[in-house]
């Protein structure tokens, strides 16, 4: 195939082969129980300079928690997948947790530009399907997707992608970079010990972050039995030999939403983000993360049994997510 | 109840005129939050109860239940209500590279002469230095892959420049045939950009024309809020203002607490016309 044209930008190698070994050697091909902690979880699972994608976002059946353990246990030099968020970014670069960004959205302000031009920040630029399909490309086993968006973006010079001439229609194509994070947290409304998992309602990549990941922790906010996971397989979203931890984390997207469980706490929400944009994170961080050492400790001592039952009373919807 | 409106601000203005626009004979992806979303759960109330609309999470044909709370516009169930069908991310992007999103309805930070979009940085790129934005997000499928795109943004010279600072999503890049070059899906690509001031089309040679104004303010006016002097058709329009029924729908129904709507001047109609009010 004749490339094009090329982006000038650093991507995560690529390596089907190597995903491959990972997958024989490494993902637990039996049925085995993966409860933990949050704690144990993340020390065990996320490692200083890895790429790590979550799905969704703080607010929005986000792994909340999760994140916050991981600032909690202070990683260093994460590479995040950027796509579809608000605020996780802005912890996690503002944390000194991670130091490069793949963005396809994030919650802006002036810290974004100041840790740029401080170089604690190195970004490059996608945009949010673009990034998800990255993940499908990872999830498939396969070295790059083509696609027909993205091209002549100011975004594609700032990104690995290439262009080349289509050996079948020899039209121009693009050409995106398979992703296999080094590791995803995902948050789901259900779980089996094992790791068989249900989202319910729309998602932005879970399925393909877990298919996509050489680690992989879920957070869940019930944990339910595998009886239950046979009784209606359709609703597997996540199947166990992916995953590599379970989490049981009630609340775990607070202060966002998830469908038909809880709605989002507007005040916790504007907090978040009204700390973004005043660029000063000290506080929220101090308050939300520092202050406790478990999310349990959190949701009893921070945030408070009142306004969980609030946020859970004020989800009304049930339709398409209660089995 | 049809009656035109009297007392309005510019939002309410702009989300009226898009909101005219949507017709439940196409399928729409709508971007993120703001006037977009504002302007078609407005159609959706008013003449195209059975209009399908598409967002970023892959929900296909919700029948919202409003208003959302901060930032909830996708995923959370409220927006998500009475769906079709609910799909992940990469599904509306397939819907879209199918073909079957016949009109994208965007908000843009910039605009230039050709229709392209910065959501990225005003300023320089490089090392940082320009304002830092958020990105193109889901724009950038939306703008090169459904078949027209509607751009929301204000008038105002910054907004309205020669070449945006970044591309962040593409419009007709530098020209006829540009697109096609860079590998996006020929017969694609802008349509409309709304103002709260004016309505602006594309000429033959893929740059903006304006095509009409809002009746409170003269051309000169929208020029003067422009960086570049656009195509003007030769029979400008005027825009016609919201109608009270609209209003009571956005102001009750919709944007109950002003996140959208509660920014911009203020219209009243005076002495026989339109004008900006003085308060």
């Amino acid at each position: 195939m004749r490339i094009l044209e090329e982006g000038k930008a650093d991507y995560l190698k690529v390596d089907p082969d190597g995903y491959r070994a990972c997958v024989r050697d490494n993902k637990p091909h039996q049925m085995v129980s993966k409860m933990m902690t949050h704690k144990e979880a993340v020390e065990r699972f996320v490692r200083d300079g890895d790429y790590l994608a979550y799905d969704s976002n703080y607010f929005q059946r986000g792994p909340s928690s999760l994140i916050r353990e991981i600032i909690r246990q202070r990683k260093k030099n994460l590479w995040l997948c950027g796509k579809f968020t608000y605020v996780a970014v802005a912890l996690l670069v503002e944390s000194g947790c991670a130091d490069r960004v793949d963005i396809g959205f994030i919650g802006f302000g002036p810290w974004i530009s100041r840790a740029v031009r401080e170089k604690k920040c190195t970004i490059y630029e996608y945009s949010n399907a673009v990034m998800t399909l990255r993940l499908k490309a990872g999830a498939m086993g396969i070295p790059f997707i083509p696609t027909r968006s993205f091209g002549g973006t100011d975004g594609y010079q700032h990104s690995g992608c290439k262009t080349v001439e289509d050996p079948f229609t020899g039209k121009p194509v693009l050409l995106l970079p398979a992703l296999n994070p080094d590791v995803s947290i995902i948050h789901v409304h259900q779980a089996d010990e094992f790791g068989n998992a249900r989202v319910f309602g729309t998602g932005i990549a879970h399925a393909e972050c877990a298919l996509a990941s050489k680690r992989v922790i879920l957070s869940a906010e019930e944990i339910i039995d595998t009886e239950e996971i046979r009784r209606d397989p359709a609703r597997t979203s996540i199947a166990h030999f992916t995953v590599d931890a379970v989490v049981h984390a009630p609340f775990g997207a607070y202060p966002g939403t998830v469908q038909g469980y809880y709605a989002s706490d507007p005040m916790g929400v504007i907090e978040a983000m009204g700390a973004m944009f005043r660029g000063d994170f000290t506080e929220y961080l101090k308050k939300h993360v520092y202050s406790v050492a478990t999310h349990d400790e959190y949701l009893s001592k921070v945030v408070g049994t009142e306004k969980l039952a609030e946020i859970r009373r004020r989800e009304t919807i049930r339709e398409g997510y209660v089995s | 109840m049809s009656t035109p409106a009297t007392d309005f601000n510019e939002r309410e203005f702009v989300i009226c005129q898009i909101s005219r626009l949507v017709d439940d004979k196409y399928i729409y992806w709508v971007g993120g939050g703001g006037e977009p979303m504002n302007s078609v759960l407005l159609a959706k109330r008013m003449g195209a109860p059975n209009l399908q609309y598409l967002t970023e999470d892959g929900c296909v044909g919700p029948e919202a239940r409003v208003p959302f709370d901060p930032l909830m516009t996708m995923i959370a169930s409220p927006a998500n209500y009475r769906a079709l069908q609910w799909g992940t991310m990469n599904y509306a992007a397939d819907l879209a590279q199918l073909g079957y999103v016949d009109y994208g309805v965007l908000a843009t930070l910039q605009v230039d002469r050709y229709g392209n979009i910065n959501s990225t940085v005003v300023g320089k790129y490089e090392g940082g230095e320009g304002r830092r934005f958020g990105g193109p997000g889901g724009a950038d499928s939306i703008a090169a892959l459904a078949w027209r795109t509607i751009l929301v943004t204000d008038q105002q010279k910054r907004k309205f420049v020669e070449r945006v600072d970044f591309i962040s999503s593409p419009g007709f890049l530098d020209g006829p045939g540009a697109r096609e070059r860079h590998g996006l899906p020929p017969g694609t690509g802008p349509w409309r950009v709304y103002t709260p001031w004016a309505m602006y089309g594309y000429g033959a040679d893929c740059q903006l024309m304006i095509q009409a104004i809002a009746p409170f303010v003269t051309l000169e006016q929208v020029l003067a809020e422009m960086s570049f002097k656009p195509a003007i058709a030769p029979k400008l329009e005027i825009l016609e203002v919201p109608t009270e029924e609209e209003l009571m729908i956005l102001r009750t129904q919709i944007d109950v607490g002003g996140q959208v709507t509660d920014r911009g001047r203020w219209i009243e109609f005076k002495d026989g016309k339109y004008t900006f009010a003085a308060r």
